[in-house]
């Protein structure tokens, strides 16, 4: 038929499909009518009515046959038998509730599992950006040869604004960062984030606000002038109730007031994965929150701090655009050497930036992800060899089929669309686990105030991925057995119902599935027991300091227009006060605590006489900044020389203490102490090291040993630092004399973020770790039961079909002992080669992980030990049982055993 | 009634539409309408007359309508669709084409 024509005619067929009882009556109406006239006509050419009747009934005879024709001539054959075959298989599978439960529960528990960390894998790498056509959406980085994902700095981005031609529009954006807001004029500010964005943001992003206008050109002119500020749209929702009469009002951020000029559309939550920014403000105002006061975030080169994106062109390729970007890094090397030696540029797709190499999260789902796609194989193989199993007891039934014409093809659709059936329900409960365990993942409480969110969802997309895993798990659980079972031998399949003939090759997929489920149950084991273990060696790790008694809490005057000078002296004050409290064994400051949420910052330095490699201008160490009570408080031991003291102020002879590491790392075989650093380059300030620390875990509990270096707060006089109070008691018993403290020297002052560093440590290094554990375990031990089971039921079925044969070897003479040997025997070589390919997969994994994650190091024995005799041991009895019973059979009976 | 002449279901689709094209009928009108044009040489048998019917309106070439007869009684009138007026001339053309060939062949005239 044409092509144009199915468009007509379907739609014809389609229904005289569903309404084919109507069809059929009208049909039947319609002849009726034909065969009136029929008789009438014989009546009228003088026949009796009888004979009439007669002759017209012999005339419209065979038309039965007619119908049938006319009947084919509607249907569109494929849909109809599927619906055929669907209602048959609802039959089959109802006749048998217990196993497609089973089925059902195994195939969930498989598709759902997978769905879940799918929706975390899609969040952290999929999941395209919010915005209209996010495929040309790039994103610039800068290149050093420590960080290929660096921010630029404002003047650079200027540059590369003005001088590209690739995009259709470049934008920039600061890290979302702690902001003091208030609604209205004298209410104590809160802590929300803030994203600093330049005036092209909405626009080049065709992002339409909601509500007012996004920002225009003019207004991130000038440093300071526009005041304006854009709310994200859930921040809108919370604190303004979605108020539209928002737009215009005036709020405090940092204590200066802005002006509300747009709301951002629901479609919109940010460009970041995990935080969702509370309001938007142009980089023209950055310095009312400039998080580094010692540069000029307008004018330094090297304060690099925005990431930025930009539309590419439909006209231009990723490779020209790469290229436009490497020649206006070279130029920039040429005109500012001193800040740009070294440095490229790259324009970098969001798949590249959302699996970099510098960031583990992503790999962590990808490989859970896999285990659960194991845990999906093990269902899998389960189900085929129920399946596979069941249809054995059918043969007769498909064999009569087979013999009165049906194609073969037409009958392996028949078993196919059984176990779609069987897949799509498991499907249906796998979304249902998958909803859970998403609900499960939400159940993390994360310790800040600032909104982070986990973004995993059971959104269109994972739905569709737990569809396509349905459909492909009824193939691989439902073709080979379909084929299997229809493969040749009629006559055979007609004698007799259950038996198996004689053969070597009927077998061998029955065989193929028990060795699939031993190595894929080993498998399984190895990935959960490693990162059981590595995840476990991160959590008990000891960290180096005292992690008891101790209560932070976060300051940052600037919320309330302090000065830098003030600033300091607010913190002078705080600890001295602090220390008073009874109750209070010790206090001091820092920027971040070890084992923080947050990033520290880092130092760039030359080691004093010693030899700079040609192409380097500097080294770099993460470091931190701290006052003279920090280490006695936080009970990081000084080593050798000293720590800070209250004498190190500004005027003082500028001073630093660094770890064990870093004494080794560039003074191997002499004492570090009294030795200098220069800041920056060789000819930067110079800084005298008084003090070695104790080399601790500083971002996290698995990492190697780092470089460290502190310097003192006096003499690096930062806004934002963490008191540190270690206690007698209860440390929370410390925080309302805080709080009084805090009210005594400022009523105005936000604090934020108090909590005990164990509630901190347990987020961080425990709890993360322990959902992940969890998570692993649960996989794990949901797949090895499966696996186990499948595995019982496998080979106890394999061997009660060979009970014939059993019934004749000991017809023939053979002793029960023998017999029990023969299929133990059969079983062990199974099991053998399970756990030859099990351990050799094993292995291959745990070099694979422990290259992409962490150290868990080494090959875990006791995992081994523990799991291969318990398989072998449950082969052993699966094959047993059945054997015994066979054994003890009357070989008559035996032979006669169907 | 003399045997009559077997017809190849194609030709039998041409004369149901050309019937068809002249006025709607019910399918034992369109019987006795083919035999009395024809003469009594064509007739068609219910066997094949009503599935070349049912085949025709799965094509879309004739639409069905229930309609009352003078006698009021109830019977299914087909009629001519475009597509199927459209179809018609395209095999009447075709008709026209075989016909004229078979012709040429046959009034060869032996030697």
């Amino acid at each position: 038929m044409r092509m144009e024509h199915w468009r007509f005619t379907a739609p014809l067929r389609l229904r005289s499909i569903l309404r084919s009882r109507r069809v059929e009556r009208e049909l039947a109406e319609e002849l009726q009518f034909h065969l009136d006239h029929k008789i009438e006509e014989g009546i009228a050419s003088g026949l009796s009515p009888e004979e009439a009747r007669y002759a017209a009934l012999r005339a419209m005879g065979g038309l039965d046959q007619r119908k049938e024709e006319m009947r084919d001539m509607r249907r569109i054959h494929w849909l109809t038998d599927f619906v055929d075959d669907v209602r048959y298989a609802l039959r089959t599978l109802r006749r048998s509730p217990g196993l497609t439960a089973f089925v059902v529960i195994t195939l969930a528990l498989g598709i759902g599992m997978s769905a879940a960390t799918f929706s975390m894998v899609d969040a952290l790498i999929f999941r395209p950006y919010p915005v209209p056509h996010p495929g040309n959406v790039v994103t610039l980085v800068s290149t050093s040869r420590d960080n290929s994902f660096d921010d630029f700095s404002y003047r650079e981005y200027l540059d590369i604004r003005r001088s590209t031609k690739s995009y259709d529009g470049v934008v920039a954006n600061a890290g979302t960062q702690a902001v003091g807001f208030s609604a209205e004029r004298g209410d104590t500010p809160r802590v929300r984030a803030g994203m600093l964005v330049s005036g092209n943001y909405f626009r080049a992003l065709d992002v339409e606000p909601q509500l007012g206008r996004g920002f225009r050109d003019d207004e991130d002119a000038v440093a300071g002038r526009d005041a304006v500020v854009v709310l994200g749209p859930d921040f809108w929702k919370n604190e303004f109730g979605g108020d539209p009469s928002v737009v215009g009002r005036t709020i405090r951020l940092n204590g200066r007031d802005f002006t509300v000029i747009g709301v951002a559309p629901e479609s919109f939550p940010g460009m970041l994965i995990f935080s969702r920014p509370d309001f938007y403000i142009p980089l023209a105002m950055a310095p009312a929150f400039s998080t580094s006061p010692l540069k000029n975030f307008f004018e330094d080169r090297d304060d690099r701090e925005l990431s930025v994106k930009a539309r590419l062109k439909s006209t231009t390729t990723l490779q020209q655009a790469r290229s436009e970007l490497a020649v206006l890094a070279q130029n920039f090397e040429r005109e500012y050497p001193h800040v740009n030696r070294d440095r490229g540029a790259a324009v970098r797709t969001q798949f590249e930036m959302r699996t970099r190499d510098d960031d583990g999260n992503w790999k962590f789902g990808v490989i859970f992800t896999m285990l659960a796609l194991v845990v999906l194989l093990v269902a899998c193989t389960n189900v085929a060899g129920l399946l596979l199993s069941r249809a054995r007891t059918r043969a007769r039934e498909i064999a009569i089929r087979l013999a009165i014409g049906a194609g073969r093809f037409r009958i392996v659709r028949l078993l196919l669309t059984e176990s779609l059936l069987l897949a799509w329900l498991g499907g249906l409960g796998g979304i249902a686990v998958g909803y859970l365990g998403i609900r499960f993942f939400h159940t993390l409480s994360i310790p800040t105030e600032l909104p982070l969110t986990l973004p995993f969802r059971l959104d269109t997309r994972v739905l569709l991925a737990s569809l396509a895993l349905s459909v492909l798990s009824a193939f691989v659980c439902g073709l080979a057995p379909a084929l299997q079972s229809t493969r040749g031998d009629l006559v055979n399949g007609l004698k007799t119902a259950d038996v198996d003939a004689p053969g070597r090759r009927r077998l061998w997929g029955r065989n193929a599935l028990v060795v699939a489920q031993v190595s894929m149950s080993l498998m399984l084991l190895t990935a959960s027991f490693l990162m059981v273990r590595g995840f476990h060696s991160g959590v008990v790790a000891a960290t180096g300091f005292a992690k008891d008694h101790l209560l932070m809490a976060r300051f940052d005057p600037r919320l309330v227009q302090y000065s830098p000078a003030q600033t300091q002296r607010f913190y002078q004050r705080l600890t001295e006060r602090v220390r008073a409290i009874p109750g209070v064994r010790s206090a001091g400051l820092t920027e971040n605590p070890p084992l923080g949420l947050d990033a520290f910052g880092r130092i760039a330095f030359v080691p004093d006489g010693s030899e700079m490699p040609r192409d380097r201008e500097n080294f770099t160490s993460t470091m931190d900044t701290v006052d003279e009570g920090f280490f006695s408080t936080m009970g990081i031991a000084i080593v050798r020389g000293r720590g800070f003291l209250a004498s190190d102020s500004a005027d003082a002879p500028r001073i630093a203490v660094v770890n064990e590491q870093f004494a080794k790392h560039y003074w191997p075989n002499a004492d570090a102490v009294g030795k200098h650093i220069r800041l920056e380059s060789r000819t930067g300030p110079s800084v005298e090291i008084v003090g070695i620390a104790r080399t601790v875990k500083y971002r996290q509990t698995t990492e190697r040993p780092q470089d460290f270096v502190y310097v003192p707060l006096a003499q690096h006089p930062i806004a934002r630092m963490l008191l540190l109070m270690r206690s007698n008691g209860d440390p929370r018993q410390l925080i309302d004399p805080l709080k009084n403290v805090v009210r005594s020297l400022d009523a105005n002052l936000p604090i934020s973020e108090t909590r005990t560093y164990e509630d901190l440590y347990r987020y961080n290094a425990v709890e993360g770790p322990q959902v992940a554990i969890d998570l692993v375990g649960t996989m794990g031990a949901v797949g090895l039961v499966l696996a186990i089971a499948g595995l019982y039921g496998l080979v106890a079925y394999n061997v009660s079909r060979r009970t014939r044969e059993i019934g004749i070897r000991m017809a023939i003479g053979a002793g029960p002992r023998d017999v029990l040997r023969l299929v133990m025997g059969k079983g062990l070589v199974l099991v053998g080669t399970g756990v030859a390919i099990g351990l050799t997969m094993g292995l291959a994994l745990e070099q694979l992980m422990n290259s992409a994650l962490f150290n868990a190091g080494g090959v875990d024995i006791l995992a081994y030990v523990i799991v291969v005799p318990t398989l072998c041991l449950v082969t052993m009895l699966a094959a047993y049982v059945p054997a015994r019973r066979a054994s003890r059979i009357a070989p008559t009976q035996a032979l006669r055993y169907e | 009634m003399s045997k009559p002449n077997d017809l190849v279901q194609g030709t039998l689709d041409l004369l149901l539409l050309k019937i068809l094209a002249l006025e709607p009928l019910h399918g034992w009108a369109i019987s006795l309408r083919l035999k009395s044009i024809s003469g009594d040489v064509l007739q068609v048998s219910e066997g094949s007359l009503y599935p070349a019917l049912h085949k025709l309106e799965q094509e879309g070439w004739i639409t069905a309508e229930w309609k009352n007869t003078e006698n009021n009684r109830r019977a299914k009138f087909y009629s001519l669709t475009r597509l199927g007026r459209r179809q018609l001339e395209t095999e009447a053309a075709n008709w026209q084409r075989l016909s004229t060939a078979i012709s040429h062949v046959v009034q060869l005239s032996e030697t």
